[in-house]
């Protein structure tokens, strides 16, 4: 299913918006033996719930810094990041790990997929971390691959897969522990213009669908016209926010 | 040690610096016309510090193993020839009665009795002429012989010390063989009429002070000395190889304490140069002797000279032996290059691609590669070196330890030749393993190197897989040809072997799948060795085959085996499946710990093979020797007596049961009454004893060689409990076999290491028997002449049984009826009494009491059972020793293991950060890599402790092993278990330091790192 791209609306206020990304102030400083460099200085940034944000910028501003410490990927030097209420960054690494687990799913550029597991094993992973029983697991991982309308293809390994059947493993593997945000960096960004495009419509079928989150950092400007808003980055702080649509209750 | 493998150690050195020189010259070529690729490959070395000294770890094993073979060859070789040196000191040349045996046997404890003195008249005449000879430095008259020793003031005894009589005014050319403990020349005559020297050995056995008094007994007869001092050991002190203990007395008061007035036993002669002098005049001054000696019946011999050549032999020998042990070891580490530098390889994947696609040639990568691997290689092999020689200090501890027992001190050195073999060797064989995978790293694709991904898999190998299976079918065939016409396993089995892998390789051309070929191959080569292993093929003919086989099966059964593992471990993942099921939350660390390893074949098989190598030639060593130490410990091996009594040629005892009251004997359960019976075997001296198969009509016959000889009395014949393995046609039991022996004079049994096979050879070509084989039961009577070599005296006798194995150790010799004994040696040198003792009486208690009650007679007596023990608790030591050495090779696996576990850290680095992203803890992330290293390593445990074992089972339950007695077939489970869990546990500890790594990396480092 394809949609029309959406139209800069102006930007409406965030207040009385069930928030489930809530950071404030947030910095990341990178030290080496020689340059230190400040790649986030102090952003502010909430993500309403089922909302599908963008995150834009030249390299080097701070795109992916910001999506890895929203996520909990990697920790932050100042500022305070809440996740569905809950401050990630005082929680301890198993922990995160775990909140992680439960309420989160990635997509990569590079798709990240093990490639020695088949797509199925691969989707099943998230939840097999989180205990679920291996027959349950199994059972929802094949319902995912359905879901990307990949089933037939569950018990392939990635190296037989396409670039775009590969993507759709890794969004598989994003919603198979039905998460409350996905992450995407770069998700079109290894794909030709068709396959990116198929890939987009499915994200949006699915936030439309499963209402869930989408943060999503990229350079194409046909991936971001197809969100909600779009956040522009500049030299680790955001410059300017660009509502497309009224945000999804 | 002056040769390996029958090859000079001189031009072993040459060649192998020729091509160490060659090597050299080749990377030189590198850096001359070609610097870049020279410094591209050297420029890792300094930046990888870490990398840099795993690679040196691994590259150092092979060098290390080489190293310690040679320095424990230059420690023995060393060691003998020291003793040998410090013992006959001034002694270069010996003259003694002649006997034909091939062995100077004067100096060893078997033969320090003379069967044909020397009148001292003529002995006298000899010396002075002996003394005329240029580059003679002195000659003495020696008479010596065994008596038992009491130290009153010590409360010490000994059965059997050396007692020497030199002349007091002819020692020149000798003074400094007299020498005490603080290095003072002493002479013999200044000893008084009762004073006497000790030697230390005796000193140190007799806790004799001086001014000590010691009572000798000869005869009967009992004489005081007084020590005058204690003197170094020296064969003119009296030591003899075997027995140190030693006593002086000038010539005539020796002549008068052993009555045998105007005798002496030898001439010892020494040369010009002192005691290092050069051996190689010495073989001129023997024949100049031996001119002088012509028409007697005595004989010079270059004493010195052979026993420095026997040192060199026997150091040859056990470096031999030690090289082919570290065999497994060795082509362990070789594969273990070759796995590292494929390691470097693929972590340098894109950098090469795009070197090539600059425009560089593959011999360009060969030439980068190759300097890389010389630079590691220079100082991993100096690194070898300098580790095995620690080794082997520590393994030399060992063997002084065992070796005492022979009477051998043990030093630690190594000559720089050796050093310069091991390092050159170890150097050599890196580089031609780095050379090969260099050629093989550099044939990339070069865009799947660029973009870092996999290379496509065609279905069909490539024409040379056509071109090499033909030349292995072809070469195979005519191996197995060769080897079937010539009856001899190594190319026969090799030959099938290469013929198998050569179809495989076709089969692959023809596009088979790698699985079905490999699977099939795989089992079919292991079904061949395990049941050629002991001739058990069906319908093909028994076939000889030596130690090579050990080696050659263990590779061809490795091989096999981890590739029917590797191809086929994707169904071990199935049902590991099925069983982590229940352990959801392992289930994703077991899937991918087995699925990696399964995903690259090429290093998971390598590092199964490496593993599995020196696990099953640690398991099949020690499961043997359990088998064989078995057949020993049964009371067959007893042959019916409990007790053995030597008696001192000097004192002989013609009723020891008598002798025993007489001594006021109260041994267990009073008085003699502990003993059921005494049975006499009399004993030939061994230095006339001459045995040889009976040479049919109008033949020469071949010469003539010593051998244990005993003659068997009635008494002993009716009464012994030994048994026979083979018996003449017409003979249906042992007690028939034994009937023929007391009714028929001209009959003798022997013991069935005379069969060829049968036993070991040491000291050189001993006798053996023709017309038979250890696997015959019934054979024709075997014709054998048996001579005294001083009189001359020669009688054909019939070999009508051959004694079991299993006894053949303590009943070892050739033993004749009664008639023909007495007929050939009127005189026998000592008597053998063998004692049965009654139920519940102990063996050992006897003996001792047997030994101290006998004391003036000088005595002997041994418990059977603790002798056996004695020598298995001996045998253990040195398996032990060999176990240790072999067991280096492990670290070659584990070294392996830990390789890969870095490795894989490096290349999935992307992954563990997607990994802990999904949920991964740390902890998981660790579990995830040590799972996997378990798998593989497991999987090489497993194969090599079930090859071990199987091939160990095919062999002992074969014909040719049953013979010597093995009864059924014993697993060691706590040495196997051991070798096993070692492997595992040093595998897993060299994981940890990897893991840590992984499961620690910063999870947005990781995903950003390409």
């Amino acid at each position: 299913m394809t949609t029309q791209p959406l139209q800069p609306v102006g930007i409406p206020s965030r207040d009385g918006l069930d928030l489930i990304i809530d950071a404030r102030d947030v910095v990341k400083t990178y030290r080496t033996d020689d340059v230190t460099v400040n790649a986030l200085q102090g952003v502010t940034l909430s993500v309403a719930r089922s909302e599908m944000v963008a995150i834009m910028g030249p390299s080097g501003c701070g795109k992916t810094t910001l999506l890895n410490c929203l996520s909990g990927l990697d920790t932050i030097d100042g500022g305070q990041i809440l996740i569905n209420g809950a401050d990630i960054n005082e929680l301890s690494d198993n922990r995160r790990t775990e909140f992680r687990a439960r309420h989160m799913g990635f997509v990569f550029q590079f798709y990240n997929l093990l490639p020695v597991l088949s797509a199925v094993e691969n989707v099943e992973l998230p939840l097999l971390v989180s205990g679920v029983k291996a027959a349950e697991a199994r059972e929802k991982a094949a319902a995912a691959l359905e879901l990307v309308h990949l089933r037939e293809w569950a018990k392939h390994k990635p190296s037989q897969l396409s670039g775009g059947q590969r993507q759709r493993v890794t969004i598989a593997r994003s919603l198979v522990n039905e998460p409350a945000i996905v992450w995407g960096d770069e998700p079109t960004g290894d794909l030709d213009t068709q396959n990116a495009g198929e890939i987009m419509d499915l994200i949006i079928d699915l936030n439309e669908r499963k209402r869930q989150t989408f943060v999503i950092v990229t350079h194409a400007p046909e991936v971001a016209a197809r969100c909600h808003r779009i956040v522009y980055m500049k030299d680790g702080q955001i410059v300017r926010e660009e509502i497309l649509q009224r945000a999804a209750r | 040690m002056n040769d390996l493998f029958g090859l000079s150690m001189n031009y072993i050195m040459g060649g192998l610096l020729v091509v160490l020189a060659i090597a050299a010259a080749a990377v030189g070529w590198v850096l001359l016309r070609n610097r870049v690729m020279f410094f591209i490959g050297v420029r890792n070395i300094p930046r990888r510090k870490a990398q840099t000294v795993l690679v040196i770890i691994g590259l150092m094993l092979s060098t290390t193993i080489i190293s310690a073979a040679f320095s424990i060859g230059d420690t023995v070789n060393y060691s003998i020839t020291n003793q040998a040196y410090d013992r006959l000191h001034s002694i270069d040349e010996v003259v003694q009665a002649q006997t034909g045996q091939n062995d100077s046997a004067f100096d060893s404890g078997a033969s320090i009795t003379s069967p044909v003195p020397i009148p001292e008249g003529q002995a006298k005449q000899y010396v002075d002429a002996f003394q005329q000879i240029p580059g003679v430095d002195g000659a003495v008259s020696v008479i010596r012989g065994p008596v038992p020793v009491s130290n009153e003031r010590a409360g010490q005894t000994e059965p059997l010390v050396l007692l020497v009589g030199v002349p007091t005014d002819q020692t020149r050319g000798f003074q400094s063989d007299f020498e005490d403990l603080q290095g003072n020349l002493v002479s013999v005559a200044d000893l008084g009429q009762d004073e006497i020297y000790a030697n230390k050995s005796a000193a140190d056995k007799l806790d004799v002070k001086q001014g000590d008094t010691l009572r000798l007994f000869v005869a009967g007869q009992g004489s005081n000395f007084t020590v005058k001092d204690i003197l170094q050991d020296r064969v003119l002190t009296g030591t003899v190889f075997g027995e140190a203990k030693g006593l002086l007395l000038g010539l005539p008061r020796a002549q008068e304490v052993f009555q045998r007035p105007e005798q002496v036993d030898l001439i010892a002669v020494s040369n010009d140069g002192g005691v290092h002098n050069d051996l190689g005049k010495s073989k001129a001054i023997e024949k100049a002797l031996n001119e002088k000696l012509q028409g007697t019946k005595w004989r010079a011999k270059a004493s010195k000279l052979e026993a420095v050549n026997a040192a060199s032999d026997a150091s040859s020998q056990l470096t031999a032996f030690f090289v082919v042990l570290g065999l497994f070891s060795i082509a362990a580490g070789m594969l273990l290059i070759f796995l590292i530098f494929v390691m470097l390889a693929a972590e340098r994947k894109v950098e090469m691609g795009m070197v090539r696609a600059v425009g560089t040639k593959r011999r360009h990568l060969i030439q980068m590669f190759m300097s890389e691997g010389m630079a590691y290689n220079v100082m991993a092999a100096a690194v070898g070196c300098a580790l095995g020689i620690a080794i082997s200090l520590v393994m030399v501890r060992v063997m002084a330890a065992l070796f005492s027992a022979f009477d051998l001190s043990i030093v630690f050195h190594v000559t720089a030749r050796s050093l310069i073999v091991s390092y050159s060797l170890g150097v050599v064989l890196t580089f031609v393993t780095v050379t090969f995978s260099s050629w093989r790293i550099s044939s990339l694709n070069i865009v799947a190197a660029i973009r870092d991904i996999s290379e496509s898999v065609t279905k069909r190998a490539g024409l040379w897989s056509l071109t090499f299976g033909g030349l292995g079918v072809a070469f195979g065939l005519l191996l197995l040809v060769t080897g079937w016409q010539a009856a001899l396993q190594f190319p026969f089995t090799s030959g099938f072997t290469l013929a198998m892998l050569g179809l495989a390789l076709i089969a692959r051309f023809a596009g088979v799948r790698p699985r079905a070929v490999f699977t099939t191959t795989g089992l079919v080569l292991l079904l061949f060795w395990l049941l050629g292993a002991g001739n058990n093929l069906p319908f093909i003919k028994k076939m000889d085959g030596g130690m090579e086989m050990f080696f050659l099966s263990g590779i061809a059964m490795v091989a096999s085996c981890t590739w029917v593992l590797v191809y086929n471990a994707d169904l071990m993942l199935a049902g590991l499946t099925l069983t982590g099921g229940r352990f959801s939350r392992l289930l994703p660390s077991i899937r991918t710990a087995v699925a990696y390893p399964l995903a690259n074949k090429f290093r998971t098989g390598m590092t199964i093979a490496m593993i599995s190598l020196v696990v099953f030639a640690l398991v099949m060593m020690s499961t043997m020797q359990t088998n064989f130490s078995r057949i020993f410990l049964s009371d067959d091996a007893l042959g019916g007596y409990q007790v053995r009594v030597t008696e001192n040629p000097s004192n002989h005892i013609t009723d020891l049961r008598a002798a025993l009251t007489a001594a006021g004997f109260n041994g267990p359960g009073g008085g003699t009454s502990g003993i059921d019976r005494v049975d006499d075997v009399d004993v030939a001296s061994q230095r006339v004893v001459q045995v040889r198969m009976a040479p049919a009509p109008g033949e020469k016959g071949d010469d003539f060689t010593g051998y244990p000889t005993y003659g068997a009395t009635d008494s002993f014949i009716a009464n012994n409990g030994v048994k026979f393995q083979a018996r003449a046609e017409g003979l249906a039991t042992d007690a028939d076999v034994w009937r023929k022996m007391a009714s028929d004079p001209n009959t003798a049994v022997i013991d069935a290491f005379s069969i060829p096979g049968g036993g070991f050879n040491i000291g050189g070509p001993g006798f053996s028997l023709k017309g038979i084989k250890q696997t015959d039961r019934t054979f024709q009577p075997l014709k054998i002449e048996v001579r005294d070599a001083a009189s001359g005296k020669t009688r054909e006798v019939q070999i009508v049984g051959i004694i079991s194995f299993k006894a053949s150790a303590m009943y070892f010799g050739l033993y004749l009826a009664p008639g023909v004994f007495s007929d050939v040696f009127p005189k026998p040198d000592s008597t053998l009494h063998f004692v049965r003792l009654n139920s519940g009486v102990s063996s050992t208690e006897m003996a001792k009491g047997i030994e101290k009650a006998l004391l003036a007679q000088g005595v002997q007596a041994d418990s059977l059972r603790k002798l056996i023990d004695d020598n298995q608790a001996l045998n253990q030591g040195f398996l032990y020793l060999i176990q240790g050495f072999m067991g280096l090779g492990l670290f070659v696996g584990i070294a392996a293991v830990g390789v890969i576990a870095f490795r894989t850290v490096v290349e999935r680095r992307q992954q563990i950060g997607m990994l802990r992203a999904l949920g991964y803890t740390r902890r998981a992330v660790a579990l995830s890599f040590v799972m996997e290293s378990s798998f593989i390593t497991l999987l090489g445990v497993v194969s090599g402790v079930a090859l071990g074992l199987l091939l160990a089972r095919q062999l002992i339950t074969s014909e040719d092993f049953s013979m010597v007695g093995i009864e059924g077939f014993y697993i060691p489970w706590l040495q196997v278990l051991g070798i096993g869990a070692f492997a595992f546990l040093a595998s897993l500890l060299m994981t940890i330091v990897p893991s840590r790594q992984a499961s620690s990396i910063p999870i947005a480092q990781a995903l950003r790192y390409e």
